[in-house]
């Protein structure tokens, strides 16, 4: 492992030798048939992902080359964007891609309903979860093109200090 | 030829005198002492060199380590991220806050902000979760001269490797046949002697005996697993009628407590071994034996547990209302069944020491056999008990929050981590619910703040 964490920690991502060990740790861990790659399974095999409805969006948003499955660099650099030294771009950036699913740069009236829909479940009505995505779309919608770009969600999120909440921490003990 | 004679016979005489000595040094110092109930403190010497030794030894690995200048020590953390606690609606409402000020004068339904939540949480999942954690043995921080916990532990020196070798060498060639022979003993006189008792009249005389021989057997295997045992608070020991619940690490958690009380088993009837023994038990006194279908009844279940309880005359119940082994770092979901029963609750904590050896019985990577023959060949089995003063059910409570409430005290007590979810989950998905509940809390988060607009 000594040789793949130096390698990793070169690659551009926010985390140190110590922090990226111990992902390596979770990593393996999930990796239940040791295939050196995350399926949608094996993530799911973690209970509280189980209870989370915006799971899937997330691992998607890893899956960078799209085969359908996250192997370690993904995984470095999917958690190194909730590294507390993540720049705010990278961030918004995350939360925006959450939103974008066909990843073109843009949300899109439908692509809005799906993932509201998937937070709410059955609880509301789909006429009440299409009039609450026109209402956003036609807020935030600065240019008037029926969707909300990259910079019009800026816009809007950049102002809730998002460095601050899209952040995890990884604990350090003490070094002998 | 003639020669070798003489010795020969030599050879034989001394294994005959040795196989004697040893025999009558079990029945001296172990077996006596175990039916009744005394103890010369031997085990307590014999921890008390065992520390030493391991304290030098892991000494001797940190000078190691530093003269190689490579790290020895894991950091001790109970995870690697700091987790914020944060609720849904709390975090969701904090966001919305913290955002455009212009907000004030309209009540935000929805924000692009409130996947926010979902996010962090995900993350804090994917790179550590606080469930499957609790599956796996526990990892320690210095090495107990056993192989099987030595993780980042090498090769440091010859004398400590020698040192290994005499502990494999004590361990698998004395203390191991040692323990098997007072295994054996001790479940064959339980056979024996319940089934002998089985045969009196009932009354006073027979539940006497039978109170005796269960206990013996009991304790001598307690001294079969070399088990080393603090009792704490035993004035709150269970009494007759009430139902004793306790955290649930391996199966010697029943060795450890049915040697200091008397106790009705609850349990499905087993083949084999097991089986012969449960056969017997009954005969003695009533312990409470489901068949293997009658175990899915609920209902019926808890009618024969009603029952027993009401009869003010019958032993205290003992039941793990975990339902499965969990590795003694934190207390999981406590199925409620015995719960709703309506007798008083007896809490017992277990905790156990595992510098001495890891109790834990991880059922998907080791059979009963497996696990039986790791617990023989490790130093010993230390571990504290604590009685805990009785509960009852209160007016205004309902099963789950008494359940909740007896965890949280075993928990406290015990020092272990005190965890919401089920133990089955080592073996299960979680049930959808828990996700239909989040986007339900989530929901009305919106649908409030849209239904008073309407109105208005």
């Amino acid at each position: 492992m000594g040789n793949e964490a130096s390698y990793h920690s070169e690659m551009g991502n926010n985390f140190d030798q110590d922090e990226i060990k111990k992902l390596w740790k979770s990593f393996r861990k999930m990796d239940l048939d040791k295939s050196g790659s995350l399926s949608t399974e094996e993530f799911m095999s973690l209970p509280e992902l189980q209870q989370n409805p915006l799971v899937s969006r997330v691992i998607d948003i890893f899956d960078t080359d799209g085969n359908g499955e996250v192997d370690f660099h993904e995984f470095i650099m999917g958690t190194s964007q909730f590294s507390v030294k993540g720049d705010e771009e990278q961030k918004l950036r995350f939360a925006f891609r959450i939103y974008d699913i066909d990843k073109d740069g843009y949300i899109s009236n439908g692509e809005l309903f799906q993932v509201l829909k998937m937070m709410v479940g059955n609880n509301l009505k789909d006429w009440q979860l299409q009039q609450l995505v026109d209402k956003t779309i036609m807020v935030h919608d600065q240019d008037g093109d029926g969707r909300i770009s990259f910079q019009e969600f800026c816009d809007v999120v950049r102002s809730m200090e998002i460095h601050k909440k899209l952040v995890v921490f990884v604990e350090h003990g003490q070094e002998d | 030829m003639f020669l070798l004679l003489p010795f020969d016979s030599l050879i034989v005489n001394l294994l005959g005198i040795s196989l004697t000595v040893l025999f009558t040094l079990l029945l001296v110092f172990i077996i006596v002492p175990a039916i009744f109930g005394v103890s010369f403190g031997i085990r307590k010497l014999y921890m008390k060199t065992l520390l030493k030794i391991f304290a030098w030894a892991t000494l001797r690995m940190e000078r190691g380590a530093k003269e190689k200048n490579h790290q020895l020590y894991k950091p001790y953390t109970n995870g690697i991220i700091a987790k914020d606690p944060t609720s849904l609606e709390e975090e969701i409402k904090e966001i919305r806050r913290s955002g455009s000020s212009k907000a004030l004068d309209k009540t935000p339904e929805f924000e692009l902000s409130d996947i926010f939540y979902f996010c962090r949480k995900g993350m804090e999942t994917i790179m550590d979760d606080e469930v499957t954690k609790r599956f796996s043995a526990e990892e320690l921080e210095s090495w107990n001269l056993l192989s099987r916990t030595n993780y980042n532990f090498q090769y440091i020196s010859l004398r400590l490797t020698i040192l290994w070798g005499l502990g494999v060498l004590i361990r698998y060639c004395f203390l191991l046949p040692l323990r098997i022979a007072l295994a054996f003993t001790g479940i064959s006189l339980l056979v024996v002697g319940t089934t002998m008792v089985g045969y009196l009249p009932n009354g006073r005389c027979k539940e006497f005996l039978s109170k005796h021989v269960h206990l013996m057997c009991y304790r001598i295997c307690v001294r079969a697993l070399t088990a080393i045992i603090t009792y704490h608070n035993r004035k709150n020991r269970p009494r007759n009628g009430g139902i004793c619940v306790a955290n649930h690490t391996s199966p010697i958690d029943v060795i450890i407590l049915a040697s200091d009380g008397y106790y009705a088993m609850v349990g499905q009837v087993h083949g084999g071994l097991m089986g012969v023994i449960q056969r017997a038990m009954v005969k003695a006194c009533p312990h409470i034996w489901f068949e293997r279908s009658e175990v899915k009844d609920r209902h019926l279940v808890a009618k024969r547990l009603t029952e027993h309880v009401q009869d003010k005359s019958k032993l205290p119940i003992l039941i793990f209302p975990e339902g499965t082994c969990i590795n003694n770092t934190s207390v999981m979901m406590f199925k409620k069944g015995s719960f709703e029963i309506g007798a008083t609750v007896y809490p017992v904590a277990i905790k156990y020491d595992p510098q001495f050896g890891d109790a834990f019985w991880n059922s998907s990577k080791y059979g009963m056999v497996t696990y039986l023959l790791r617990m023989m060949t490790s130093w010993a089995i230390v571990c504290s008990v604590w009685y805990l003063p009785p509960m009852t059910r209160e007016k205004d409570e309902d099963a789950v929050q008494f359940a909740n409430r007896v965890k949280s005290a075993i928990a406290r007590q015990g020092g272990l981590v005190d965890l919401l979810w089920d133990g089955g989950l080592k073996r299960e998905k979680v049930k959808d619910t828990f996700k239909e509940e989040q986007q339900k809390l989530y929901s009305k988060m919106i649908v409030g703040n849209h239904e008073d607009r309407s109105r208005s």
